[in-house]
């Protein structure tokens, strides 16, 4: 048993040894560096980095910097919120001015399938209405929705629910 | 013998429909007396084990029949069974082949004879001869049961009925049907995209839909016979809520081609009859009257969703209800004295039937249902079909107004909803 320590302690010793030293160690014929020495990880190739342009085209709205905004439970009033968010965001829509993009009414769970799909529509639609204010092609924003049949959150409470009354922007 | 006979079938008919009165017109429990009935064993002339089985299947359906017409109390011929209020029973035989002696399965096919008589006397009401194949047998005992609870009752009867709804969730929602005794689960579409509101045709031949299945909203009608689906709108915007004029020839829906969503009357063809309303409101979920003389519809212009009535013609527009700060669903019964709905109150959608006039409102579900959303008549008025999250996730229930009773109509872990009951 002693005897097994001592084998493992010298054999770590060489281990480090191994390792401090690694590119001029010389092989000897002790098979337990020759091992350690095999699992020395290899330094990666420095890879030449390369410019990248996104590809905007096939990018989601959300990766371009528009953000989708929130409403109150059975309104489509924008909020004071979503209209700063629209106001911050009009302008990458004017920035991809030849992008078409899908304005996604969604609602929360509460109420019914089709009173939801006719809010949500509302709630897109007031969005569209807005962002043509601040000078985007409306030629460009397609309007639909979803009512409460593609929840963004699961679940039956107010945290759930505020995530799910939104409008979402999406590409065709 | 005989002039008795007819006299006692004139006292049994003029008793019965006294009752049919009673049940259009009042909503109490005790305004109806069932009629007991007896559905005997029939009795196997031929065919060894597989003539049982087909015979112990089509009592069964029968007495399913009976049961859930909500007008009949089921007596079997146990034993132990009073049945002295007993008044008519069913009778009949079946005569199946003997196995390995047909060729083809019209060969197979038993025949089968099914009898209405009175009870104790046994005296015959009437008679019928069927001889369908096996796969036809579920059928033949509901029309069956179809002719003799129309006979007695003259009352239309749900028996051959079946239901539409769509089943699954997000972008796979797809229109299903089911008998209405809950056999022969069928799917109708498989186009991988959100299909809503199946509506049947006043024939049951064709289901009017919604769907995703273009990219956008648009109407769709589907041929049940053949599984064809064509266009009836794609216009910009919503295409919601298709709903049948009783005759057949129109479809009324809710567009928002305009930006706001308007009440429009569309021929076959999908071309715009005639447009009903002008408002800045949501205006969804039309509903034809039985005689196509009004329309029941969701209007928000008070600041909530109400139910709201018109004239075909848009004119002589009311409001319906005033209680619930949110009203959507309506339906109207067949005999077009009530309407049923969902109310939403205390974060829980129930299910509520108000008179048409607007009277006598009666919240039909309780908070136990938690939320119950889309109620639609069956054609003996007197029943309901309705999704409710009751287990969990939404499932279909279908409902006798007048006792209340409930049973399970769908089963699964998927969602059910927006059911229509065919005419």
């Amino acid at each position: 048993m002693i005897r097994t320590i001592l084998l493992l302690a010298v054999a770590s010793l060489f281990i480090f040894a191994g390792c401090g030293k690694k590119a001029t160690v010389e092989i000897d014929d002790n098979p337990v560096e020759a091992e350690v020495v095999e699992q020395v990880p290899v330094v990666p190739e420095v890879v030449e980095e390369e410019v990248v342009t996104p590809d905007y085209a096939s990018m989601a709205p959300i990766e371009l910097g528009i953000d989708d905004v929130f409403f109150e439970y059975d309104s489509y009033t924008l909020s004071e919120e979503a209209m700063a968010i629209l106001e911050a965001s009009s302008g990458i829509f004017k920035n991809f001015g030849d992008f078409l993009f899908v304005i996604e009414g969604h609602c929360d769970e509460r109420g019914t399938v089709e009173y939801n799909l006719a809010l949500g529509e509302k709630r897109s639609i007031a969005v569209r209405d807005y962002l043509t204010t601040l000078g985007v092609d409306s030629s460009k924003l397609r309007i639909t929705s979803y009512g409460e049949e593609r929840p963004f959150a699961n679940g039956s409470d107010e945290s759930a629910w505020s995530l799910n009354r939104r409008v979402h922007f999406a590409r065709p | 013998m005989r002039q008795l006979f007819i006299i006692f079938l004139i006292i049994v008919s003029m008793s019965v429909s006294a009752q049919s009165t009673e049940v259009t017109l009042g909503t109490e429990k005790e305004a109806w007396a069932k009629i007991d009935i007896m559905v005997k064993p029939l009795e196997v002339v031929s065919g060894g084990e597989k003539s049982q089985q087909h015979a112990e299947f089509v009592e069964a359906i029968i007495a399913d029949d009976f049961r859930f017409s909500g007008l009949f109390n089921v007596i079997t011929s146990a034993a132990d069974q009073d049945t002295s209020s007993v008044s008519f029973a069913i009778v009949g035989f079946l005569e199946g082949r003997l196995p390995g002696t047909a060729i083809t399965k019209e060969e197979d096919a038993p025949l089968l004879t099914l009898k209405l008589v009175t009870w104790p006397e046994q005296l015959l009401i009437f008679s019928k001869r069927y001889r369908p194949v096996s796969d036809k047998l579920r059928n033949t005992a509901h029309h069956f049961s179809n002719e003799v609870i129309t006979y007695l009752t003259m009352e239309p009867s749900i028996c051959m009925t079946r239901v539409a709804f769509t089943r699954g969730s997000a972008d796979r929602r797809d229109l299903y049907c089911i008998d209405y005794d809950g056999a022969n689960l069928l799917r109708l579409t498989a186009n991988r995209t959100l299909n809503l509101f199946p509506a049947w045709s006043p024939d049951g031949s064709q289901l009017a839909f919604m769907s995703y299945r273009e990219g956008q909203q648009g109407n769709y009608i589907l041929d049940t016979s053949t599984g064809r689906v064509r266009v009836l709108s794609e216009t910009v915007g919503s295409n919601l809520g298709p709903s049948w004029h009783p005759d057949g020839t129109e479809i009324i829906v809710s567009l928002s081609k305009t930006g706001q969503h308007e009440i429009y009357r569309l021929n076959m063809a999908g071309r715009i009859l005639r447009r009903l309303t002008i408002s800045q409101a949501i205006e969804v979920s039309p509903e034809w009257s039985p005689t196509g003389n009004d329309v029941v519809f969701t209007s928000d212009r008070s600041g909530s969703p109400q139910l709201y009535i018109m004239g075909a013609d848009g004119s002589g527009r009311h409001r319906l209800t005033f209680e619930g700060r949110y009203n959507d669903s309506a339906a109207w019964s067949p005999n077009g004295d009530n309407i049923v709905y969902a109310c939403r109150e205390k974060d829980l959608t129930q299910i509520v039937m108000i008179k048409a006039t607007g009277e006598d409102r009666q919240v039909l579900t309780d908070r136990s249902w938690r939320n119950c959303e889309d109620p639609r008549w069956a054609p003996d008025g007197r029943h309901i079909v309705f999704a409710s999250d009751k287990s969990g996730v939404f499932k279909l229930y279908v409902m006798d107004v007048l006792e209340r009773s409930v049973r399970q109509l769908t089963f699964g872990g998927e969602p059910d909803t927006t059911p229509d009951w065919s005419h």
